[in-house]
């Protein structure tokens, strides 16, 4: 019993890390660019299909696609900033929702048309092997995830607190009106804060590669994760998205474990609603300093 | 200049009213008929969610929950207990209101985009439940509707054309409250909503009072759309009663036509079912994503270079029109 809670705690910390990659994304952008990106699951779709041709068409591995999809996002999200979501930030609540959301159907079926419905996976020689730690099994694939996501997430606080740009876009965050009196240059530090939130999806999706299939549809799952996440741990709260994806991963497995294989998702919007009944700012405060 | 303008408005309203009617007998091919229906459904439905997405601008992703609750009492009282769909089409607007008792009281304490999420989450919970109700509700398998022929008590018809005078009734309804709404107190008191929640407040509008009821109408009309759409299909399974394609669509239609106007859900069903027909009959029906690549183009477009939707554009036009034809006059005059 205690093992099973273990293992069902251990599977869930493991899958955590990538809803962290996720909802930190979706909370940086909505601190920032106070803007809800609906298709922030689709771009974790389009890491899934760069590192699967990479690894089908050149045989480069899933994980070191990372250092192609991450890149490459970064450079779509600066490009989304500057083309579409700059147009609607002085609009209203309907132009600012559904733009994202539009966004999110087009990448959805554009990969329909190009890649079909398929299940797409890749092999890799770490995809089968796992370890065993006391009565805990550890898949190798999950293991190396977690840890270059944490690795990533740690490296983002360390850019927020430490750079003169990542404190730009935290003083953005906190008000928007002092830090262009302060003479941050908005513009720029909503792209980077949009591109920087894209590449965490690359990473999310070139990471989940070795043990998760790639299919157009694969981006709804983690974004609605995320989204509850991004509620639970109070929106645009980076260390709150972290601690709340993590809860929310262990809360689904021990849904799965405990409830029923097709209970983990109605576990996780069990917590949002009552989050929303309960504490609808969420668990923490406000912007992390 | 006023009294003019009564006869053309006349014109305009009778003669698309005479066509709509007479539609079904001179369109014979049941392809035809079925995508009438679809408009006329769809356009219901963006009717319903307009009423609170679009004049109080509480914009529901979730708005399926209420088709499905509509979809599942009706099926439950007619396959469970022998009721007619025409009795379980009201039971079941009676259920869905009743149900956006609590889900308006969690999700009215988000505004905006979070107020979006916490309805997807509450129809996707719906869903999950139903999928899990498999002694009372058939689970995941879902069930089809026992034929019973020609049964005009039962909501069976053999005709298809009664399907299609069923759903333009359905719409018809909707308007008129529309129609009604939009012209009371309510309506502005909702449009306070819509504009500046704070501001409404401020000045003594009830908001957590007026959107409340606002969401209990829209989720009674909504329920109402999915009973006549089960019957319709003759089946149920939670996909389909609780398809995230329907709050996708019934927001959609109502935005591409002009969010929170009485005619935009109607103007938007048209437009873009009208192009999912026009690419079907192109491409053949074996491209799946096509339709849904276009409708997330049109709506790019709304977004970026129109947000008033169509309506929008063609009251511009209608404007454009008359002003320009008293100046044209007069230009002749002058020469």
């Amino acid at each position: 019993m205690l093992e099973t809670l273990a293992q069902a705690v251990v599977n869930g910390l493991l899958i955590g890390g990538i809803y962290a990659l996720v909802s930190i994304g979706v909370t940086l952008i909505f601190g920032v660019v106070k803007i809800v990106n609906f298709a922030q699951g689709e771009f974790v779709m389009i890491g899934m299909y760069i590192s699967f041709f990479l690894a089908t068409r050149f045989g480069i591995d899933p994980l070191l696609s990372l250092f192609i999809s991450m890149p490459v996002l970064f450079v779509v999200g600066v490009l989304l900033q500057h083309f579409l979501i700059r147009r609607v930030l002085a609009l209203g609540d309907m132009p600012q929702i559904f733009l994202t959301f539009a966004l999110s159907l087009l990448l959805v079926n554009v990969a329909l048309l190009l890649f079909t419905a398929d299940y797409r996976t890749v092999e890799t020689s770490y995809s089968e092997t796992a370890i065993h730690l006391g009565g805990i099994y550890v898949p190798v694939a999950k293991l190396i995830a977690f840890v270059v996501a944490m690795a990533l997430s740690g490296t983002l606080w360390v850019f927020l607190h430490s750079t003169d740009l990542g404190k730009a876009m935290r003083a953005a965050a906190q008000n928007r009106d002092v830090a262009m009196l302060m003479g941050i240059n908005p513009d720029r530090v909503f792209c980077v804060a949009v591109g920087v939130a894209l590449a965490l999806a690359g990473a999310a999706g070139s990471l989940l590669m070795p043990f998760y299939p790639a299919y157009p549809m694969v981006g709804q799952v983690f974004v609605l994760m995320a989204f509850v996440a991004v509620v639970l741990g109070t929106l645009g709260n980076v260390t709150g998205a972290l601690i709340a994806s993590l809860m929310m991963g262990v809360a689904e497995s021990l849904g799965i474990q405990f409830v029923g294989a097709d209970s983990g998702l109605i576990v996780v919007f069990l917590m949002l609603l009552l989050t929303l009944a309960l504490r609808p700012s969420g668990l923490f405060g406000g912007w992390t300093r | 200049m006023k009294a003019k303008l009564p006869r053309p408005r006349w014109l305009w309203l009778g003669a698309p009213a005479a066509i709509v009617l007479v539609l079904p007998l001179v369109a014979s091919s049941a392809f035809a008929i079925d995508i009438f229906v679809r408009v006329l459904l769809f356009a219901f439905i963006g009717v319903a969610w307009n009423l609170m997405g679009g004049y109080a601008k509480q914009l529901s992703l979730g708005h399926a929950a209420y088709f499905g609750l509509g979809a599942y009492t009706s099926t439950i009282l007619l396959i469970r207990f022998g009721v007619s769909p025409w009795i379980g089409m009201l039971a079941g607007g009676v259920v869905a209101m009743l149900a956006s008792l609590p889900i308006g009281a969690l999700c009215f304490r988000l505004r905006g985009p979070y107020f979006a999420i916490a309805t997807i989450a509450t129809a996707q919970v719906l869903m999950l439940l139903f999928l899990k109700f498999r002694d009372f509700a058939w689970g995941a398998e879902g069930t089809t509707m026992p034929n019973l022929g020609n049964a005009p008590l039962m909501m069976q018809f053999d005709a298809k054309a009664a399907y299609y005078y069923i759903a333009l009734a359905l719409l018809a309804i909707g308007l008129v409250i529309t129609y009604r709404i939009e012209r009371s107190w309510m309506g502005y008191y909702l449009v306070a909503v819509g504009e500046d929640e704070d501001a409404a407040e401020a000045i003594g509008v009830d908001t957590l009072r007026i959107k409340r009821h606002i969401y209990m109408i829209s989720a009674f009309l909504t329920a109402l759309a999915g009973t006549f759409y089960v019957q319709y299909i003759y089946f149920i399974d939670p996909n389909t009663a609780f398809s995230f394609n329907v709050s996708v669509e019934a927001a959609l239609v109502s935005i591409v036509g002009g969010i929170g106007t009485l005619w935009g859900p109607v103007v938007g069903t048209v437009l873009l079912e009208a192009t999912s027909a026009l690419l079907q009959s192109w491409l053949g029906s074996g491209h799946g994503g096509v339709q849904l690549t276009v409708y997330a183009l049109i709506l790019i477009a709304v977004i970026l270079w129109r947000p008033s939707g169509l309506v929008g554009v063609l009251t511009d036009a209608y404007a454009c029109v008359v002003q320009a034809r008293p100046a044209k006059k007069e230009a002749l005059l002058d020469g």
